[in-house]
C-alpha cells in the first residue's frame, strides 16, 4: 500500500514538470479554441534543432566511448519495433470494426518512434538528474525503421490476400531511403556524423543545447494543440481505436522496460538507458511515419491511425509514460 | 490574338505530387503550375498554411494548359483512375484562351 501511495505521490510531482505542463497548456488552448497560430516553419525548426542537438551529442559520446556497448541495447530495440507491429495485427485488428490495413498501417505507427517524445524524457531525465548513456537516443532508427518495414510488408501481404491477385512484392529498400530521407531522421544523423568525425563542441555548448530545452517547449504547445485538433478525426472512426491508443503506448513500454532490465543485468545498461528504451518503445511516430504509411499503405484511413497517434498515444506516451517509467526506475533500481 | 486551350484542374493531396505529375507528362502534358490549396469536401475541411504537424497531408492544385483536348482529357481520366481510389482528389477541364501558344 505504501508503495503505490510513494508511487502516485512521484507521479503526481512530475506532472509540475515544465515539459508537460506545456504539453497541456497546448490541449487547453486547442479546447478553447485560442487564435493562436505557431507556423508550419518554427514546428519544422524546431524538430530539427532538437534532433541535431540529440544527434550531436550522441556522436560525441561514441566518438569517445565504447560501441559495444550499443549492440545489445540495439537488438533489443529492433525486436521491440517489430514486435509492437505483430502485436497489433493480432489484437487490434482483430476487434470487430477494424478494418485490418487500418489496425496494420496504426500499429506501424505506434512501433515507429516520435522525435518529440523522446526530447521530452532527455529533458525531464535531466530534470531529475537521472543519468543515460548519450548514444541511447541515437536507438531511435533501430526501432523506427523495422516498425515502419514490417507494417507495409504484413499490409500488402493482407490486401495480397483479399484480392487473391497476383502477388505484389514489396520494395523494402525504398521504405529504408525514404524514412532515412525524412526531416527527423536526417538531422539525428547528421547530427551524429558531425559529432563522431567532427569538433562541434563549441557549437553545441553554445547554440544547440542551451536552445534545447526553450524549443522544446515550444514544441510540447504544438504537439498539445495538435493532438486536441486531430480528436475530431479520432471520433469519426471505431472507439476501439481510442482504447488502443491509450493502452498500446504504456504496454509497449513496460515491455522495452522489462527487456531494457535484462540488458541492465547483462551488460551493465544505465538505468536511465532502460527508461529511455521504454519511451522510445511507448512512442508513436508523428512526423516521418504518417507520409511513409500514407503513400505505401493507400489504402488504409489516415484518420485511423493519426487519429490515435497525435491524439491520444503521444499525449498518453508523454505525460503518463514518462512519469510511469521515471517512478518504476527507482523502485526497481532503487535510485 | 488568342487561341483556345484546354486547362485540367487536379485539387488532391500533396503527397501524391510526384507521381500525379509523371502522369500528366505521360499523358501529353508539357508543364504544369502547383498552388497550395485548402477547402471542403467529402472527406472534410483542409485548410491552407496552418501549423499541421504533418505538412504532407495538406492539399494542392495542380493545373495544366494543353492546346491538345485529348491530351487534357487523357490525364484527367488517367490521375483520376490511377488515384482517387485511395486519395482524396477532385478534377475537371475548362477551356481557357491562351497567348504564345508555342509554350504549351
Amino acid at each position: 500500500m505504501e508503495f503505490i501511495l510513494n508511487f502516485l505521490g512521484s507521479l503526481l510531482n512530475q506532472f509540475q514538470s515544465p515539459t508537460l505542463a506545456f504539453l497541456l497548456g497546448g490541449i487547453l488552448l486547442a479546447a478553447f479554441q485560442s487564435k493562436l497560430q505557431i507556423p508550419d516553419a518554427i514546428y519544422k525548426f524546431c524538430v530539427f534543432m532538437l534532433l541535431m542537438r540529440i544527434g550531436l551529442e550522441g556522436g560525441m559520446e561514441i566518438r569517445d566511448g565504447k560501441i559495444e556497448d550499443m549492440f545489445l541495447p540495439a537488438f533489443i530495440a529492433v525486436t521491440i519495433g517489430c514486435g509492437i507491429v505483430f502485436l497489433g495485427r493480432v489484437t487490434l485488428a482483430a476487434l470487430p470494426g477494424v478494418k485490418t490495413e487500418d489496425a496494420i498501417a496504426t500499429a506501424g505507427l505506434f512501433g515507429a518512434v516520435s522525435a518529440s517524445t523522446l526530447a521530452a524524457a532527455m529533458v525531464i531525465l535531466d530534470e531529475n538528474e537521472v543519468f543515460y548513456e548519450a548514444w541511447v537516443p541515437a536507438l531511435y532508427p533501430f526501432m523506427d525503421i523495422p516498425a515502419l518495414i514490417v507494417a507495409i510488408v504484413l499490409a500488402n501481404i493482407y490486401l495480397t490476400k483479399k484480392k487473391k491477385g497476383a502477388e505484389t512484392k514489396v520494395k523494402i529498400w525504398p521504405i529504408i531511403t525514404e524514412s532515412l530521407r525524412g526531416s527527423a531522421l536526417s538531422a539525428l544523423i547528421l547530427g551524429l556524423a558531425l559529432g563522431l568525425f567532427a569538433q562541434p563542441e563549441k557549437v553545441y555548448e553554445g547554440f544547440y543545447d542551451p536552445l534545447f530545452r526553450g524549443l522544446l517547449s515550444v514544441l510540447m504547445l504544438i504537439m498539445g494543440m495538435e493532438a486536441y485538433t486531430r480528436l475530431n478525426e479520432l471520433r469519426k472512426v471505431a472507439h476501439w481505436y481510442a482504447v488502443y491508443a491509450a493502452l498500446a503506448p504504456l504496454a509497449h513500454g513496460l515491455v522495452a522496460f522489462s527487456l531494457g532490465y535484462v540488458a541492465h543485468i547483462l551488460t551493465g545498461f544505465s538505468p536511465g538507458g532502460v527508461i529511455l528504451l521504454a519511451v522510445i518503445a511507448g512512442s508513436s511516430s508523428d512526423i516521418s511515419g504518417p507520409p511513409t504509411l500514407r503513400a505505401a499503405i493507400p489504402s488504409a484511413n489516415p484518420s485511423t491511425y493519426i487519429g490515435s497517434s497525435t491524439s491520444v498515444g503521444t499525449p498518453i506516451a508523454i505525460a503518463v509514460g514518462i512519469p510511469l517509467y521515471i517512478v518504476l526506475a527507482q523502485a526497481v533500481f532503487e535510485m | 490574338m488568342t487561341y483556345i486551350a484546354t486547362k485540367v484542374i487536379i485539387v488532391t493531396e500533396k503527397i501524391i505530387l510526384k507521381r500525379v505529375a509523371e502522369v500528366i507528362e505521360q499523358a501529353g502534358g508539357s508543364g504544369y503550375t502547383v498552388i497550395a490549396s485548402g477547402g471542403k469536401g467529402s472527406r472534410g475541411i483542409r485548410t491552407t498554411g496552418s501549423a499541421a504537424v504533418v505538412d504532407d497531408f495538406s492539399n494542392i492544385k495542380i493545373e495544366v494548359v494543353t492546346m491538345d483536348r485529348d491530351a487534357a482529357e487523357r490525364i484527367a481520366t488517367n490521375v483520376a483512375e490511377k488515384f482517387f481510389q485511395d486519395y482524396s482528389g477532385i478534377t475537371y477541364l475548362e477551356t481557357v484562351e491562351i497567348l504564345r501558344p508555342h509554350k504549351f
